[in-house]
């Protein structure tokens, strides 16, 4: 815009003009050609496919078939794991985050945000086998307990259960909820907190009426993000049940293994078209929660 | 407002100014904040340590380097790790390659765009990885979708979010403008004021990308799983379903290893930025952050 006139030294035709105004764009293209390419266009196939029969013919029966049965099973299998990680995870993150902006130690701030950084992308085999190790039958930590007098696994707990799974999940959801919070704990100010103390509120009322309330988007924003990225996991659970408890992207994961019955080819597409649907579902909510907020706080 | 008057009064007779004066902002006190801090430590560690213990342990509770020995002589997890680390350096180049100069441009030519461009990179947070799967093989011809080239490519999407906001959070603490200005009235063109000037700049933030990037790629496991390529990953699931300890002792290893690269960069980078922001900023050692440009009569 600075260069407009400078580039050309002469006032610019009209046609000359908007085609200035579109190079810009020209930059961006490659990105959102890669993007599209990539990750639109296997997107849009699935939900494309979640509509046809094997003969390429348009049905509800998909559909129909992914949200009955053990499909259907899996899907609140699915909702229960994600909602308790997602819950638990933004509480103890949030109040981590807080604990890590009290400290004083910019060098342990850095490492803690390295290794949020990377335990939160630890997903996976790591993950599992960590915790198979430690809280596994035969895990270190069991045995130390048992040892103790009180083994886990005589009082209830399983690892390999939807429990197990949750205590997992939040190995790497609560180090994502700090990566977003702590920005925002530290961007809530020290004046703040004084102006409320001087209006007489305790400490209590102050977190309540102005601290709770200002990192509320954050809060609600990250605890979605938690929820769909729970939602969405499937190494760590398939390598820790080994398929034992229905999951959503674990049944997708049979399907694209080849066990198929005849006629049900795009019943993983249906399942895949209703993960999307949940996650867009949890985007909109998070949409409108944050205009809510966001008004409530003017 | 209402309640915040009645307890003003409260306060005033009760707890006293001494109690106010001393808080400290939205944080927690030394007991709190010990407490919360040492079982994190706890429940994040524990997990770890257990996992070497159980990597090295030999018959009834000895110490042993049997597994790793073992894993040591093991020609397919080598050839599983040559074929991870192939498509780690593959996507990490592609990303540099794709986004540094999209961040340059739009922070440059479309600063308004910038927010949508950042949401746009996050989307692949939001879509699974199964269902790309799905749709990889839906959309492209199978001979495409057995190509480790894929992989790759598709590995640039999902670490995206993460190497895209390094890249951007580097480029916007530049100042573009003066930069870009001062190498084109040296005489550079576009292309040249990129190379020579903007990429010296961000040198450490796009290693570290590339290594976020890499570090995505070695672990990920699902669409290599599914799309039927032996990466590290996948081999190591292969052994953890017949030497759970074998699989615990490599992963364990390869954590470790991850985890020292990137706090390593993370204190690099620390340094680095302070050093610059102390010269900036007129031998104000205390700025972390290379001090912001002054963006007067821009955009």
């Amino acid at each position: 815009m600075r260069r407009t006139g400078a580039a050309s030294g002469q006032v610019p035709r009209r046609g000359a003009l908007r085609l200035r105004r579109l190079a810009p764009f020209a930059g961006i293209v490659p990105f959102l050609a890669y993007l599209v390419l990539f990750l639109g266009v296997p997107s849009a196939s699935v939900v494309a496919a979640a509509f046809e029969d094997p003969q390429g013919r348009l049905t509800w029966g998909n559909l129909h078939l992914a949200l009955q049965g053990t499909y259907l099973l899996s899907f609140e299998k699915s909702l229960e794991l994600s909602a308790w990680s997602a819950g638990i995870s933004a509480v103890a993150g949030t109040i981590l985050a807080v604990a890590l902006a009290s400290s004083t130690s910019s060098t342990l701030k850095r490492l803690a945000t390295s290794a949020s950084a990377v335990f939160a992308n630890t997903g996976g085999l790591p993950l599992a086998f960590a915790f198979i190790a430690s809280l596994g039958n035969f895990g270190v930590v069991t045995r130390v307990l048992a040892g103790l007098g009180w083994n886990p696994y005589d009082h209830g707990f399983d690892l390999y259960t939807l429990t197990g799974l949750v205590i997992v999940y939040c190995y790497f959801l609560v180090p994502l909820m700090v990566l977003v919070m702590l920005p925002a704990v530290e961007s809530l100010r020290r004046e703040w907190f004084e102006a409320a103390s001087i209006l007489g509120a305790r400490r209590r009322d102050a977190w309540r009426h102005v601290g709770v309330p200002a990192l509320a988007p954050q809060l609600l924003a990250a605890t979605m993000v938690l929820f769909v990225d729970a939602f969405a996991a499937y190494a760590t659970a398939e390598a820790l049940t080994n398929g034992a408890i229905p999951l959503v992207p674990i049944q997708i994961g049979t399907l694209i293994q080849g066990n198929v019955l005849a006629g049900q080819q795009n019943v993983g597409d249906a399942l895949g078209l209703a993960m999307i649907l949940v996650v867009a579902a949890s985007a909109l909510a998070y949409a409108r929660l944050q205009r809510r907020t966001a008004r409530w706080q003017r | 407002m209402a309640a915040l008057t009645i307890r003003r009064r409260a306060g005033a007779s009760g707890a006293g100014p001494a109690r106010r004066a001393t808080a400290a902002g939205f944080r927690f006190g030394l007991p709190l904040r010990g407490a919360v801090l040492a079982l994190s430590a706890l429940y994040f560690l524990v997990p770890l340590l257990a996992s070497g213990r159980f990597a090295l342990e030999g018959a009834r509770g000895t110490w042993t380097l049997s597994a790793v020995r073992a894993l040591a002589h093991d020609g397919a997890l080598w050839s599983s790790l040559l074929l991870s680390v192939e498509i780690a350096l593959g996507a990490a180049a592609i990303t540099l390659a794709l986004l540094s100069p999209t961040s340059v441009w739009v922070n440059l030519r479309l600063p308004r765009l910038r927010r949508v461009l950042e949401g746009l990179t996050l989307v692949p947070l939001v879509v699974p990885v199964v269902v790309v799967v799905l749709g990889l093989y839906g959309a492209f011809p199978p001979a495409f979708v057995t190509s480790p080239a894929l992989l790759a490519l598709e590995y640039v999407v999902l670490a995206m979010p993460y190497s895209y906001r390094v890249i951007d959070g580097a480029v916007q603490s530049l100042d573009l403008h003066t930069l870009t200005d001062a190498g084109r009235t040296l005489g550079g063109g576009w292309v040249q004021t990129f190379f020579r000037v903007l990429l010296p700049q961000l040198r450490t933030s796009l290693m570290s990308a590339a290594f976020i990037t890499i570090a995505y790629c070695l672990g990920e496991f699902a669409m290599a799983s599914l799309l039927g390529f032996t990466t590290f990953p996948v081999q190591l699931f292969q052994i953890g379903t017949e030497q759970i300890d074998e699989a615990t002792a490599v992963s364990v290893f390869a954590l470790l290893l991850v985890f020292l690269l990137l706090a390593t960069l993370s204190l690099l980078g620390g340094k680095r930025r302070v050093a610059r922001g102390s010269i900036v900023a007129g031998g104000d050692g205390t700025a972390a952050e290379p001090p912001r440009p002054a963006r007067a009569g821009r955009s």
